[in-house]
């Protein structure tokens, strides 16, 4: 429905720069998580964006027409909050029907626009209850209703998970997501919780004191990190320094890593002898026998069984000290010694920051 | 065996529930002592019958409440009082909102800035504040003489004695009642609920009617009833600034059993009083019930 572009938003509190040039887009349809710690920027973006902060500099357009200047009742944002922010002394219904009865629509058309809005999100049955009568799972869903039953531009999700239990979580995660594709709706959904975001986004800004340090698809976040920061907010990961020696016909890097040279790819800007950050994610190394040719040596330091899989800590000749995941089958013990076998093309050469 | 345990938990209970009982104590005391015993007396005193020379006499009578509610100076007065306490409610309620929501939005010093000022009426003992009242509303007093010298007027008001004065001095002394509680009842909003309001498209006054003003409604009720009752008690205001012409009920009821020396009929008098107020007062309750219901915490 809507093309949105964050263009430069900058937000000062005080002498503390919250917002420092950050700037996004988020095509029709698309749901963009923002991602990173807590003080990062994400919820003052979202604030931003929805109309109650206005940043000190930077635009906010909605297909290429800024909506920086509205108030937020003119920018016809759907906004779902962590606390899900229920008006406490209206029922189920008149939450849902909040926005219609503000915009005077006619009784019929109000009634069917919130059994519509209730039935997408499997809340049915409910209408008459206060809000302090539903459990937390129904009331994010009457939330989400509220905001989409005016049928939004943009809509705006800020850490809606994060007062749910686990297993509600994962149930409520999913019907966001088929909500938003149902409904094509551009969305923003803001997450301190890699998981939650690599699940529901189409792509994902991953954020750092104020700015963008990513922006890009969960699989490209993941696996071609910019720097090291973005790879351990985004998952298991080993990150090992590292100088690359040359680089490889295809484009990649010699890196030495445990007396062996491993060809691996990386970001483009790095030079062959500069300090970088050579980041293993778990899957990518295994163990296999230790006297096949080519293999590094290590020495199991300790292990840990998860079911699906059997966590390993392993420490190199050097002393470097590699997470990884094994098979539950493995014969794996501490003190013994293993071969490590890393497969190169899940290997990833960054800066340790990007500058 | 069970017997046994049965007196275990038992003592287990009670050396649970001793501390809680010797924490209320105090209260239930004071209580008994100083507001059930008085009330007792009062209304057993209202049925007695009445006698020349003393108090009163020995034996039981109906009589009284037939007097008072039988004679229009009476009931008149009842009535004057009633309304003059929803009046003096009415206009707290009015002046106490816009102040009340103010107050709640401040924060730090200036919160308790504020906050000083509103409580200010109470800080001032009964009988200066009433006097200040009588110097600044005397026929020569600096309100008329500002008004004259402003020629607004022509000949000086006559405001002391008026039961206009008694109403406004009534309600400068009980607006703190008022804001208090609507204040508090205003902080606990929620300020993601004006977000969600806007964001829903509702503008500020829309915002205000239909989540600020419902959920200010528990401190409503409490000031409301605060107010009301406190107004419909007043005595020495209405004694001092209203002078003799009018009468309200706390003085009939005063003036019967100080100056006529006629206790049980002062007693029925005052228990009629009590029993209206508290009339008005639970079917306010009753009519809010569903509102309040909603809207507390």
């Amino acid at each position: 429905m809507t093309q949105i572009d964050v263009v430069g938003l900058t937000k000062r509190y005080g002498t503390t720069l919250a917002l420092d040039g950050v700037s996004l887009q988020a095509r029709e349809g698309e749901l963009v998580s923002l991602l990173g710690p807590s003080g990062c920027g994400k919820t003052t973006t979202l604030r931003c964006m929805a109309g109650f902060m206005d940043p000190d500099a930077g635009d906010i357009l909605v297909d290429g027409t800024s909506v920086t200047r509205l108030p937020p009742q003119k920018r016809n944002f759907g906004v779902v909050f962590q606390n899900y922010a229920l008006f406490p002394h209206l029922s189920v219904f008149d939450n849902v029907a909040y926005g219609l009865a503000v915009r005077r629509l006619p009784k019929a058309e109000q009634r069917a626009r919130v059994a519509d809005a209730l039935a997408m999100v499997r809340l049915q049955g409910l209408e008459d209850r206060l809000p302090r009568a539903l459990s937390g799972g129904q009331q994010q869903r009457v939330a989400l209703a509220r905001a989409l039953v005016i049928r939004p531009r943009l809509l705006l999700l800020d850490e809606p998970l994060a007062n749910l239990d686990a297993r509600l979580r994962e149930e409520v995660r999913w019907l966001i997501r088929d909500v938003q594709q149902q409904s094509r709706i551009t969305a923003f959904y803001v997450t301190h919780d890699q998981a939650e975001a690599m699940a529901l986004s189409d792509r994902i800004a991953v954020m750092k004191a104020g700015r963008v340090a990513q922006f890009a698809t969960p699989r490209e976040i993941y696996q071609r990190p910019a720097e090291a920061y973005v790879a351990r907010f985004t998952g298991d990961a080993n990150i090992i320094p590292a100088r690359p020696r040359d680089r490889t016909a295809d484009g990649g890097f010699h890196v030495p890593f445990g007396g062996v040279m491993l060809p691996v790819p990386g970001v483009d800007g790095i030079r062959p002898g500069d300090p970088a950050m050579l980041m293993l994610r778990p899957e990518a190394l295994s163990l296999i026998d230790p006297g096949a040719e080519g293999v590094i040596p290590a020495l199991v330091l300790g292990t840990a069984f998860l079911g699906a899989a059997l966590a390993c800590e392993v420490s190199l000749a050097d002393g470097t000290r590699l997470r990884l995941q094994a098979s539950p089958h493995a014969p794996v013990q501490p003190g013994m010694t293993v071969g490590l076998r890393v497969d190169t093309a899940h290997a990833w050469l960054m800066p340790d920051v990007l500058s | 065996m069970s017997c046994h345990e049965g007196r275990v938990a038992a003592r287990a209970a009670v050396r649970r529930l001793l501390p809680r009982l010797l924490l209320g104590l105090p209260a239930v005391a004071l209580l008994t002592l100083f507001f059930v015993l008085p009330y007792v007396e009062m209304v057993a005193m209202s049925f007695r019958a009445p006698a020349f020379g003393q108090p009163f006499g020995s034996g039981h009578t109906l009589m009284h409440y037939g007097r008072a509610l039988g004679d229009p100076i009476y009931t008149g007065a009842l009535l004057r009082s009633l309304l003059t306490g929803a009046l003096i409610t009415a206009l707290c309620l009015v002046i106490s909102f816009p102040l009340a929501l103010h107050l709640s939005r401040l924060q730090g010093r200036w919160h308790v800035v504020f906050y000083a000022c509103i409580v200010s009426p109470l800080l001032i003992g009964v009988l200066v504040r009433n006097f200040g009242w009588m110097v600044l509303v005397a026929v020569d007093g600096p309100f008329n003489r500002w008004l004259l010298a402003a020629g607004l007027i022509e000949r000086p008001f006559r405001v002391l004695f008026t039961q206009g004065l008694v109403v406004m001095a009534l309600v400068h002394v009980f607006t703190p009642f008022m804001v208090l509680p609507i204040a508090t009842a205003l902080r606990n909003v929620r300020p993601e609920l004006r977000d969600a309001s806007a964001s829903l498209g509702a503008g500020g006054w829309e915002t205000f009617r239909r989540v600020t003003l419902p959920l200010s409604f528990p401190g409503v009720q409490a000031g409301v009833t605060l107010v009301f009752v406190l107004s419909v008690a007043a005595y020495v205001t209405p004694a001092l600034l209203g002078g003799q012409g009018i009468a309200y009920m706390p003085a009939v009821v005063v003036r019967e059993l100080i100056g006529s020396f006629a206790w049980p009929f002062g007693a029925a008098l005052a228990v009629i009083m009590a029993a209206s107020t508290l009339a008005v007062v639970t079917v306010f309750t009753l009519a809010t019930h569903r509102l309040a219901e909603r809207t507390r915490g």
